[in-house]
């Protein structure tokens, strides 16, 4: 009994000196916290599953992929996407729908990823850019093609095979 | 020995106090320097709880590798001053089925309890308020005051939770006390004295924690134990403990009453460091060897009060290390610790203290040339 | 002069805190306003000089006799009870018990006034070195035994804590 007494009592100070020496390690180790408006540019990490907003991806040439076929918008489950057509007249005077503006309502949006695994033409993404907060509900629409952009033409999806060829030209 | 101290606040005040009896009658002096001795004391209490808050939300941070406060100020340094404003200016809510008297004296009690045993702390060389021959007693006395604030805001907030809480913080605080006051009562056993100016000034070339070696470690180690556990703090904290009772006897108070209980248990655990500092590890007096004059010359150009401050600091670090270190434990396993292991080590210890001092085997009872006064 | 101040000020809080502590219909509020003259008491004890004595009055009554008190009361009273009136004859009783016994001891106070002023000049002072001497001794007017008899009381106690914690096994 007595021996009980004396072996617990050592066994736990021992065990509680133990507990201070990890303690004591935890201490001096490296501290985790991310200072997040400071590491943006620098150690923030974003995963690349991450859905912040819906994008529409344009090249220097202010060039989208969006055919405006409207499949997004039927797919949408709270119709977060409008996408308004009009039409234009071709160089050999044919007349063509093409699309005039594409609204997106970041409001309404589930983020469930549907219009951009079903764009045939992958025109649209969804973007790491997370900072959306913004004033008013209003702001949370935005027209996702920029002023003056215009479909990409298909030949430039040939481009590749031009040049492959050309270096057999010289 | 005189040892030049230029930095010592003794100056001022002597200073001070002849300006004042040259200026005027000795009663009126006297008036103003206790107003003053007052408004210092409330002044130091004030800054040093936003000090002792910003250490522990920083020091927890690092044991818990974060960073804590870091963003008002450089280093978050401002963020207890910040904190303190919206205690300040945030509304006391009353509580419509409170006891409206008792409730509204409770956190004057926890108050003027830490604030009566702060006085008596020797701060530094002539930095002590009050200096009762009974010093010790006299700590234990008062302190012992604020449980009855703790017992009265758990009862009067007509809340089960604050009054579970108030009740657990009763049967460890005066279960803990026992335990303290016996450990304290063991250094006054080897400083012969219960006046802290005095136990200070026997610690001139040994510390009493080395002085009465085993027994006085034992008994430095179950005060540290004790006065944590009197102070409510974790692994001691479960009168208030968030996961069953909100936050104990103190649910019900919002604004400056919060603030009062909030203070005042940062300000007991400083207490407990101060006393233990003042009893062990011979309180203001700077570190000195018999012999080495410039050694000691040095060491005295450092003010006393920053010997003293830093003691403090170093045990208030270990307080913090406890807490984070171990986890709650249960009211039962709190009074076994107490009753079972504590309390009977202590009154042997008590013994083991006695016998040490009659044979004369302390430090300076040994080597008298190079520990003794 | 300052003594003088705040011995009537004492006083007035010792007399105000007396007759709320009885007068009070709430039993926890009693106990406190009870506190409240001890420690009032022992401010008196330390205007005299008897710093030790005020020690003991604050450590025995406010460390431990009161959180006794309130322990009490908080383990059998409800929050919010008050003390049933009494009937009037039962308080007129009352009224008359407590200014027959403040009459008696009025009489006690002023007849003997000059032998307790006496007695408290002939203590040779309150140092703590002087009571502990005077404790230890086993001279006239020496208290050893008191407090032999209080130290076997308190191992007592602690033993039978000890006892009824080791119960459980």
């Amino acid at each position: 009994m007595s021996g009980n007494y004396f072996s617990g009592l050592f066994k736990g100070v021992k065990s509680l000196l133990v507990g201070m020496g990890e303690t004591w390690k935890e201490l001096w180790t490296k501290k985790v916290t991310a200072e997040y408006p400071e590491n943006r540019k620098t150690t923030l990490f974003v995963s690349d599953r991450w859905r912040a907003t819906l994008t529409m991806p344009h090249d220097e040439n202010n060039e989208h992929a969006c055919t405006s076929c409207k499949v997004c918008e039927t797919n949408c489950p709270n119709g977060t996407i409008q996408v308004i057509q009009k039409v234009i007249e071709t160089e050999e005077g044919k007349k063509k729908k093409v699309l005039d503006r594409y609204l997106y309502d970041l409001g309404m949006c589930t983020f469930c990823n549907l219009c951009v695994l079903t764009c045939p033409s992958d025109a649209i993404v969804f973007s790491k850019d997370f900072e959306n907060a913004t004033f008013t509900r209003d702001r949370l629409k935005e027209q996702l093609n920029k002023e003056g952009s215009k479909l990409r033409e298909k030949k430039k999806e040939v481009k590749p095979e031009a040049e492959k060829s050309a270096p057999e030209a010289e | 020995m005189n040892y030049s101290q230029p930095l010592e606040l003794s100056h001022v005040t002597a200073w001070l106090d002849e300006v004042l009896r040259g200026a005027m009658p000795e009663f009126w002096a006297l008036l103003i320097e206790y107003v003053l001795i007052g408004v210092v004391l409330l002044t130091l209490y004030a800054v040093l709880a936003l000090i002792l808050i910003y250490a522990e939300r920083k020091i927890t941070a690092f044991f818990q590798s974060r960073l804590g406060p870091n963003r008002v100020g450089k280093w978050g340094i401002v963020q207890s001053v910040a904190d303190m404003v919206k205690i300040l200016i945030k509304e006391i809510i009353y509580v419509k089925k409170v006891d409206k008297v008792l409730f509204y004296v409770a956190p004057f009690f926890m108050i003027v309890a830490s604030m009566l045993t702060f006085g008596a702390i020797p701060f530094g060389q002539g930095l002590q308020v009050v200096d009762f021959n009974i010093g010790v007693f006299y700590v234990l006395a008062v302190s012992s005051l604020g449980i009855i604030g703790v017992l009265l805001a758990g009862w009067s907030s007509n809340n089960k939770y604050s009054m579970v809480g108030a009740m657990r913080s009763g049967a460890q605080f005066v279960s803990y006390e026992l335990s303290a006051g016996l450990a304290l009562m063991t250094m006054v056993v080897l400083s012969g004295t219960m006046q802290l100016s005095e136990i200070v000034e026997s610690q001139r070339y040994c510390w009493n924690l080395f002085n009465g070696h085993i027994s006085a470690v034992i008994a430095f180690v179950i005060y540290l134990i004790s006065g944590h556990a009197e102070t409510n703090r974790g692994p001691f904290d479960l009168p208030e403990a968030e996961s069953e009772l909100i936050a104990g006897y103190h649910t019900e108070y919002s604004g400056l009453q919060f603030g009062f209980f909030y203070l005042a248990e940062y300000l007991n655990m400083f207490i407990i460091a101060a006393i233990a500092t003042t009893v062990f590890l011979g309180g203001w007096m700077p570190i000195q060897v018999k012999g080495w004059d410039t050694f000691n010359q040095i060491m005295w150009y450092i003010p006393s009060y920053l010997w003293f401050f830093a003691k403090a600091a170093v045990l208030v670090f270990i307080s913090l290390w406890v807490r984070w270190s171990f986890p709650r434990l249960r009211i039962d396993q709190l009074l076994n610790l107490e009753w079972k292991y504590l309390l009977p080590i202590n009154l042997v210890n008590i013994f083991v203290m006695v016998l040490l001092v009659l044979s004369g085997l302390t430090l300076t009872g040994l080597f008298p040339n190079v520990f003794g006064n | 002069m300052a003594e003088q101040i705040i011995f009537y000020i004492l006083a007035a809080v010792i007399a105000t805190f007396s007759i709320m502590a009885v007068s009070t219909k709430r039993i926890i509020r009693s106990a406190t306003f009870l506190l409240f003259v001890l420690l009032s008491v022992a401010g008196l004890y330390l205007i005299l000089g008897y710093q030790y004595l005020m020690a003991v009055q604050i450590a025995v009554y406010a460390g431990g006799i009161m959180v006794l008190f309130i322990f009490a009361i908080l383990l059998t009273h409800k929050p919010g009870e008050s003390a049933p009136s009494k009937p009037i004859a039962k308080r007129l009783l009352i009224a008359l018990l407590s200014v027959g016994g403040l009459a008696f001891c009025t009489h006690i106070i002023v007849h003997n006034v000059s032998k307790v002023y006496s007695y408290s000049l002939g203590t040779t002072g309150s140092d703590i070195k002087y009571i502990g001497l005077t404790m230890m001794g086993t001279d006239k007017y020496q208290y050893l035994l008191a407090f032999e008899a209080i130290s076997m009381l308190i191992l007592a106690c602690i033993i039978g804590g000890i006892m009824v914690a080791r119960k459980r096994k």
